[in-house]
């Protein structure tokens, strides 16, 4: 225990004060190795960690088996974006420390004991972010608008706080008994953590964000920062708010909206990255689907959808981002996709079909918990609402699957580079795999929900 | 051994896929047929039982991949990888663009390993699995020649129908679990034998489960995407009316007949099956296309299984569904041929079916089979089904008269086209390719070998012990004695010469118009004339509804894609906009709060 907890402080230290010394001295390619072995140096003690049994090193940083999922899932995910930045990303250097002061952010929210160190992760994690995004002129727009919408949602996160503790007397994250100040304050952590995670009607610029961003920005934005707004819902809601039992009858309506919305809207998208960026939205109410129910179970739905979704989006955007070097935007580039690169067409279309959820892909899994655990938990509608949502978006993905191989015009052989395909063969192996082999993932997430209903 | 069975079509796929580029695609439709005989030889390797793969489990739910083999799963198995290498051989001379072959082998196979997944299914999500796996495939290859409108407007009329069946599906799976805790079909089965009650949810999931049967079945009030199908190529017709697709509702039937009986929604189906077996019957007497004929022809077996089934009389509609498949796949290769060589659709306008004899024999063979002639298929079929519903005078008169009909159009089907050449025409012969004779040679072989499974299924499904035994020794396999057999022939050689008489003077006339046939003769053409006007009434009223199903599809989808434009103009791109409406969202959030004081 003491040796991985050593190992995690060390590595999570060198990983930014070290990457700085790196980046001043050394070239990039340098950067890129000391980065990935820091990070795989991460992931090692993180799974080493998850051996023992939870214990807390201050008040305020707790591990216990939810936060290494997710310290898992985010040190992975920042593995395979290292990657994807690194073959296409002329700011690497930048990238890849500002990157890490992301992810330490991430650690802070998943693994906090109270509502102070969720606040100074969130803050942590996306700050980095809209930096990354200002270092390309053409996403100026995008940075400043990201930067607006979370100066917002980080004011409304503190009257939030500011509530709760005049309420509560403390800003831990112990159960709560029910009053309209701490119904306004679950109120406010929603609308601001909805900013960040794009749960309607708090989401409407995640597109505009998604199509002025790189690619490898955007995976990390939709694959990692989103998923880390949703750890924080997580903890908030269920460790403190699970008495407040209306509340859950709101996040399933904002399920809902968030879905159609997403759903719909992308039904009419011609630009790659906007349509993805309305389906990360319809995404992000099926998580909503699983915090709704309030079960463990719920939960455990919730945490595996995060998961198959991070993968599938971050894979997605390894392929877009290979795209655009390749000067294809919209959707109709995509025709003949698989005459031009079979790997990519392939790729693209197994993530997608996992988006929609299509059995032997992780996203059939996750969606499969998600409705089963709304049923048990009485939301019937919820549930119907989703298959609904599930079959409306077959109609947007199979409008880049189809042409994709129904056209075989004059094939132009265009290759990709070595550093992507193995970013994107990553993402493929675990979409896949665990999709077929699914039950360590299932294992993990079910221990991480059941840390979450100890204190009731 | 059971897993390379379902391998091997997929295998195949994918070496398909894998190996693009260049001349390869010539071996593809190779490769097709050698995997799908692959996996006919191997079937007698599989011995029976049930096989789990763990997959999912959460809290104590444990759901795994299960494959069950009994009689009836080998049954399925059969016909399935029986008619397959038929279709890939028919194939070799249907699908002359080499382009296209390497796509439709891809979707063909794929099409297969479901259908053979589905066949071997031992619980609901291994078979949800496979049903939707169907539904995707067979979209994809019902809109195989998507450039042509027609072809896309019929695939998307069909995933638009099946998916509606999809969706009911999941939703009685899920019911199912909550209410049985678990979706083993040999759990739930021994659960409706032993009378446990489910209560409401049982009810409510055999509904839901109706309803997908329903659609992917093509019944009543679903039944318009099938004739609409034939835009497919027809290779894909005939395998999805004769083996795959359509039957797996019927065979969902009779798997999950303890739910329908113990939830007692056997009557559902049962309606549903008779309104689509009066209809489709109508509507094949009406129809002059080719192939449509033989699609109302399919709705309309389907529905009889599916009534038989639903009545309890397992294995007389068991033996119909056995025989259906090779009669039908062989009259599907039968018009499909014909349709190549003439290059016309319509029966009034084909001439000369007869002249190419060996062809014209194996039509002769698909007709009578369907007919219901001795010693063919549908004779067996056709007392097995009416013995079983002989006990009620109504079903009774009902069944005979659809006999009657049934014999009637599939009469009319093969004399119109039998016509002799004008002698304008230069061309006598209808042309053939090798390959196409040899599957309609061997699937009329099979037409006329399955009579055999009338006097072998009885001991066959009772060779093994499962949860359908009791039910299937409950409904005895009975030739209903003399009398039946007596009314079976009757019928049958009625409706054969009415079709002759009706239509006599029609076929000797040079012109093919409709009209000539209605004023031609003194006793059965203002009959007909009466009645084909009937029909078209029925028919239209139908088709009215039918066009008011699409209608409503269409507003539907517009008005989605209507708000949906609004709503993107919510993402207007100005920061303003987004601010203010998330102000106002957080306002109407607050007023909720304090409205319910505090969320309780």
């Amino acid at each position: 225990m003491i040796l991985a907890d050593y190992a995690f402080a060390i590595a999570s230290f060198l990983l930014v004060i070290g990457g700085l010394a790196v980046r001043s001295a050394f070239s990039r390619k340098v950067q890129f190795w000391f980065n990935e072995s820091m990070l795989l140096l991460l992931l090692a003690s993180i799974l080493l960690l998850s051996f023992y049994p939870e214990h807390v090193v201050s008040g305020i940083f707790v591990i216990s088996p939810y936060s290494l999922f997710f310290m898992a899932l985010f040190t992975a995910g920042m593995l395979v974006i290292n990657i994807i930045a690194f073959a296409y990303s002329e700011e690497y250097a930048d990238f890849a420390i500002l990157s890490d002061f992301a992810l330490l952010g991430m650690y802070l929210i998943s693994s906090s004991g109270s509502i102070i160190s969720i606040f100074l992760g969130l803050e942590l994690s996306t700050i980095p972010a809209v930096f990354v995004i200002l270092l390309s002129r053409k996403g100026m727009e995008a940075g400043v608008k990201l930067l607006i919408m979370v100066s917002l949602a980080a004011a409304i996160f503190s009257i939030g706080m500011a509530l709760f503790y005049d309420a509560s007397g403390s800003l831990s994250l112990n159960p709560v008994s029910q009053g309209e100040l701490l119904g306004s304050a679950l109120l406010l952590f929603l609308v601001s953590l909805g900013i960040e995670s794009s749960i309607f009607p708090f989401n409407l610029l995640i597109p505009d964000v998604y199509q002025g961003s790189q690619p490898y920005l955007v995976s990390m934005l939709g694959g990692l920062n989103k998923k880390a707004a949703f750890a924080a819902i997580i903890q908030i809601v269920i460790l403190s708010f699970l008495a407040f039992h209306s509340a859950f009858g709101l996040i399933a309506i904002l399920a809902a909206a968030t879905m159609f919305y997403g759903n719909i809207v992308a039904m009419l998208q011609d630009n790659i990255k906007r349509m993805l960026a309305y389906s990360s939205i319809s995404q992000a109410g099926y998580i909503l689907i699983g915090i709704a129910a309030s079960t463990s179970q719920g939960i455990a739905a919730s945490l595996f959808q995060i998961f198959s979704h991070a993968f599938a989006f971050i894979g997605i955007m390894g392929i877009v981002a290979w795209l655009e070097t390749k000067n294809k935007h919209n959707l109709s580039d995509l025709d003949g996709l698989s005459s031009e690169n079979l790997f990519a067409a392939v790729s693209i279309t197994v993530f997608l079909l996992s988006l929609i959820g299509i059995p032997f892909t992780t996203g059939f899994i996750g969606k499969f918990m998600l409705f089963v655990s709304a049923i048990n938990s009485g939301f019937l509608w919820l549930a119907i609402l989703g298959i609904i949502n599930s079959v409306i978006s077959i109609y947007y993905y199979s409008k880049i699957i189809i042409p994709a191989f129904a056209y075989q015009g004059k094939a132009r052989r265009l290759s990709m580079g070595k550093a992507s395909v193995v970013a994107i063969a990553i993402c493929l192996a675990v979409v896949v795999a665990f999709g077929i082999f699914p039950q360590p993932i299932i294992g993990a997430a079910n221990a991480a929900a059941h840390v979450l209903f100890l204190s009731h | 051994m059971l897993p390379i069975l379902i391998i091997l079509p997929l295998l195949a796929a994918i070496l398909i896929i894998a190996a693009s580029g260049g001349r390869r695609y010539a071996y593809a439709k190779y490769l097709a047929l050698a995997a799908s005989l692959a996996s006919l030889l191997m079937l007698p390797l599989i011995s029976t039982g049930e096989y789990n793969l763990s997959w999912i489990s959460v809290g104590q739910a444990y759901l795994p991949i299960s494959f069950a083999i009994a009689p009836i799963n080998l049954i399925l198995l059969s016909i399935v990888l029986l008619v397959g290498p038929l279709v890939f051989l028919y194939s070799f001379g249907y699908m002359k663009l080499p382009s296209e072959q390497r796509r439709f082998h891809v979707e063909m196979l794929a099409f297969e390993s479901a259908m053979l997944v589905f066949a071997m299914s031992g619980n609901m999500v291994t078979l949800f699995i496979a049903w939707e796996f169907l539904s995707v495939t067979s979209y994809l290859l019902i809109g195989f020649w998507h450039r042509k409108h027609a072809a896309a407007l019929a695939a998307r009329k069909a995933i638009t129908i099946i998916l509606i069946g999809d969706v009911a599906l999941v939703a009685a799976i899920a019911l199912l679990w909550n209410a049985a805790g678990t979706l083993q079909f040999s759990q739930i089965g021994a659960m409706m034998v032993h009378g446990s009650s489910l209560g409401y949810p049982l009810y409510a999931a055999s509904i839901l489960i109706a309803i997908a049967i329903m659609t992917k079945s093509a019944q009543f009030p679903f039944q318009e995407w099938l004739p609409d199908a034939m835009e497919g190529p027809t290779p894909v017709s005939a395998f999805l009316h004769s083996s795959t697709m359509v039957k797996a509702g019927a065979f969902l039937v009779i798997i999950l007949y303890p739910i329908f009986q113990y939830s007692g929604t056997r009557w559902l189906l049962f309606a549903s099956a008779t309104i689509t077996v009066l209809i489709s019957t109508l509507n094949a007497m009406k129809e002059t296309g080719i192939k449509r004929i033989l699609a109302y022809s399919t709705t309309q077996e389907l529905g009889l299984m599916i009534m038989a089934a639903a009545s309890g009389a397992i294995l007389a509609s068991l033996y119909f569904f056995i025989v259906q498949s090779f009669y039908k796949a062989l009259l599907f290769f039968n018009a499909g041929a014909v349709m190549e060589s003439t290059n016309k659709n319509d029966i009034r306008e084909i001439r000369g079916m007869s002249s190419n004899k060996a062809m014209y024999l194996t039509v002769i063979v698909g007709v009578a089979s369907l007919a219901g002639f001795f010693p063919f298929s549908g004779f067996f079929s056709g007392t097995a089904l009416a013995s079983s519903f002989s006990l009620n005078l109504y079903t009774f008169a009902f069944i005979s008269l659809i006999g009657f009909s049934t014999s009637f159009f599939i009469f009319r089907w093969m004399l119109f086209p039998s016509r002799k050449p004008e002698p304008s025409q230069t061309n006598q012969r209808l042309n053939v390719p090798r390959p196409m004779l040899a599957a309609m040679a061997l699937a009329a072989v099979l037409a006329l070998a399955s009579v055999a499974a009338f006097f072998m299924l009885p001991g066959y499904i009772n060779s093994y012990s499962y949860y359908l035994s009791s039910f299937a020794k409950a409904s005895a396999l009975r030739l209903g004695g003399f009398s039946a057999a007596t009314v079976e022939t009757v019928l049958a050689v009625a409706g054969a010469s009415a079709s002759y008489l009706v239509f006599r003077k029609s076929l000797s006339l040079r012109s093919p118009e409709i009209s000539a046939l209605v004023n031609n003769s003194r006793l059965f053409n203002p009959l007909y004339g009466f009645f084909a006007s009937g029909v078209s009434w029925l028919g239209d009223g139908i088709k009215s509804f039918d066009t008011s199903l699409d209608m409503l599809f269409e507003h539907v989808g517009s008005l989605t894609l209507g708000f949906g434009r609004q709503a993107r103009l919510a993402s207007s791109g100005s920061i303003n906009t987004y601010v203010a409406i998330s102000a106002v969202a957080i306002a109407i959030l607050l007023v909720y709060v304090f409205l319910l004081g505090g969320m309780r």
